[in-house]
């Protein structure tokens, strides 16, 4: 213990460097841990996405993602019987999305008074695109409408008008009126999206697609396994593009693989920027202290008694740090999140920056060890002066 | 002389057989000790004395198996420590020698009690008995009342004492000081001398090597060196 108070007391011999040294590996920490959130949490946030509601498999035409293309499936009813019917299958939701117009008071064009309303024809029985905040699922004149859309001070009751983008002269045929009958939060909504649901068949035929679908969701028998089953469905149907979760989560990881990279650049560099930071400044302190060393083990201290002082003192230094950088890193992750949700495209339920608590523990880990293993060499360097010609020169 | 003390002054602490010690420094070959032999023998008080570069500190630290010989044998208290490993000469040191150094190398962070409980903490004695011992040695060197204090609050014979204090930690039979009183005044030197005289009558082989005479007229006896050489 007694060595232990020594390292301690060590680094408060001088506080200004020592607190500098803690603010530095502080920043290198809080970057590598939002590094090790960045690098996981995109793939951990999109697979709690696709899973949140249930279905375990994605079925969208052959060579596509889901709503990757315009494309749909062509008879989507029997599609959805055929499936219901294949072994280790529970249920199978039909979605059919389109871009409509949701007419306003403003202008009087075809396009004119109108916004841009991202429509999901959904079964309201078998669904998992959204999440009902307040309301009743859509009828066949009803709506379902994402928060949004709330906010530009819609509400349960009220009546829109939907239509479908095209010519003048079809416009009467492609517009229906709808109620609004409940308020939901739309799962995989980008952020600022206004989306809204009906039902399948209102979509197919006011966007004058029958009986296709864009995307269906597939719940399989609790126990089986999701890439076993996509396997043997992909066998009998080659028609359809069928994927697991698990597997949709690789493709997407394939494709924002640079986020990793990034990640992995960057956790590198802070791992190196701490190792030279605590290297430099235990060197320094080491270095002022070659007389006392050689003193010391003069009178009988082992080496290993003077190496573990040493790495207690940079344990101690890099245990304060990650204190300071792990919070520092969980603010800064916050503020990126906050700027990265707006990024186009995406989900806003997806997260850049997902708190694990073993994301924390590598984080504190890394630190420590490029720490502690940046002491050990100016510390073994040390060691291993001799003590005679170390006390010749320190003593005058 | 007491029958008591007389047996103590026949055990041999030190023997030293044509101890040599060569080094190079920048290419030169430096032959700072050049066959050397004596014997230190419990309750000695010997004195090294020379002019700078004599070879005074080097064999200090033969004598104190901090250093190995290039050449010749050294028995500490019937150990040949020139076959010993680092490991166990640094043991043997920690166990079996004292030593205090001119400019004390004390840990400036712990206090005087702390400074002298290091060695007994390496050694293994429980907390509560290195404390008790700390406390009696440092009362036994006039620092009975600055235990709490650290070396940068006190003066620079005070810190002699704790050094030697912390030389005695592990009551060692041998006590060897380097200049102990290099950095001192003649007034502080004096009281070091009487503290060395009286920690010598009570039985502890003390060897200094130092430039001031007034110390090695203090001691039982008193060797020179010259050129690495014991002048006769």
């Amino acid at each position: 213990m007694l060595i232990f108070r020594y390292s301690a007391r060590e680094l408060l011999r001088h506080p200004a460097r020592s607190l500098l040294a803690v603010l530095g590996v502080a920043v290198a920490c809080a970057m590598l841990l939002d590094m090790l959130m960045l690098g996981g949490g995109l793939n951990a946030s999109f697979r709690s996405l696709l899973t949140s509601a249930g279905y375990e498999l994605r079925v969208s035409p052959a060579g596509t993602l889901p709503f990757d293309t315009g494309a749909t499936i062509g008879d989507a009813s029997g599609v959805r019987l055929r499936l219901e019917s294949e072994p280790g299958i529970d249920a199978v939701a039909p979605v059919l999305g389109s871009n409509l117009l949701i007419e306003n008071s403003r202008g009087a064009g075809p396009d004119e008074g109108t916004d841009r309303l991202f429509v999901l024809g959904v079964d309201p029985a078998e669904q998992g695109i959204y999440r009902l905040t307040s309301g009743v699922d859509p009828d066949e004149n009803g709506v379902v409408i994402g928060r949004e859309l709330a906010d530009t001070g819609l509400a349960i009751g009220d009546s829109i008008s939907l239509r479908a983008p095209g010519s003048f002269a079809e416009a009467g045929r492609r517009t229906g009126s709808f109620r609004v009958t409940g308020v939901a939060d739309f799962l995989y909504a980008s952020s600022g999206e206004r989306s809204a649901a009906v039902t399948l068949p209102t979509l197919a035929q006011l966007t004058d697609q029958p009986d296709r679908a864009s995307l269906m969701m597939v719940r399989i028998t609790e126990g089986e396994n999701p890439d076993s089953v996509a396997a043997a469905l992909r066998l009998r149907h080659p028609e359809l593009e069928i994927a697991s979760v698990g597997q949709l989560v690789e493709t997407a990881a394939r494709r924002l693989s640079y986020f990793r990279q990034l990640a992995a650049i960057l956790g590198t560099v802070s791992l190196v920027v701490t190792t030279l930071l605590i290297g430099t400044i235990m060197a320094i302190s080491i270095n002022d202290r070659y007389g006392t060393i050689a003193a010391l083990r003069a009178i009988g201290i082992s080496k290993r008694s003077i190496v573990a002082a040493f790495l207690v003192e940079s344990l101690l230094l890099c245990v304060l740090a990650a204190a300071v950088g792990l919070g520092l890193g969980l603010l800064v992750a916050g503020q990126l999140e906050r700027i990265l949700s707006d990024f186009p495209g995406l989900p806003s339920a997806i997260r850049f920056f997902v708190f694990e608590p073993d994301r924390l523990a590598w984080a504190a880990a890394g630190v420590l060890l490029a720490g502690v293993g940046a002491a050990l060499v100016p510390a073994i360097r040390a060691m291993n002066a001799p003590i005679a010609a170390t006390l010749h020169r320190e003593e005058p | 002389m007491s029958a008591e003390r007389a047996g103590r002054e026949q055990r041999r602490l030190v023997e030293a057989r044509d101890v040599r010690r060569e080094y190079r420094l920048k290419g030169d070959l430096i032959e700072a000790v050049r066959g050397i032999s004596l014997e230190v023998s419990a309750g000695d008080f010997l004195a090294i004395v020379g002019p700078s570069g004599s070879g005074k500190s080097t064999l200090l630290h033969l004598l104190g198996a901090v250093d190995s010989p290039t050449s010749g044998a050294i028995y500490l208290d019937g150990s040949d420590v020139t076959v010993m490993t680092d490991a166990e000469r640094a043991r043997f040191r920690l166990e079996h020698v004292g030593l205090v150094f001119q400019r004390f190398h004390l840990l400036p962070m712990l206090t005087a009690l702390e400074n002298v409980e290091l060695p007994m903490a390496e050694a293994g004695l429980a907390r509560k008995e290195r404390e008790q011992r700390a406390k009696a040695l440092l009362t036994r060197v006039g620092l009975g009342e600055r235990l709490r204090h650290r070396p940068g609050e006190i003066s620079g014979g005070q810190r002699q004492r704790v050094a030697v204090a912390r030389a005695l930690a592990n009551r060692p039979a041998l006590l060897l000081a380097d200049e102990p009183t290099g950095e001192l005044d003649q007034s502080t030197s004096a009281e070091m001398l009487e503290l060395f005289q009286s920690l010598n009558e009570d039985g502890t082989a003390i060897v200094v090597a130092t430039h001031d005479l007034q110390l090695a007229e203090g001691a039982r006896r008193q060797m020179t060196l010259v050129d690495g050489k014991i002048r006769e």
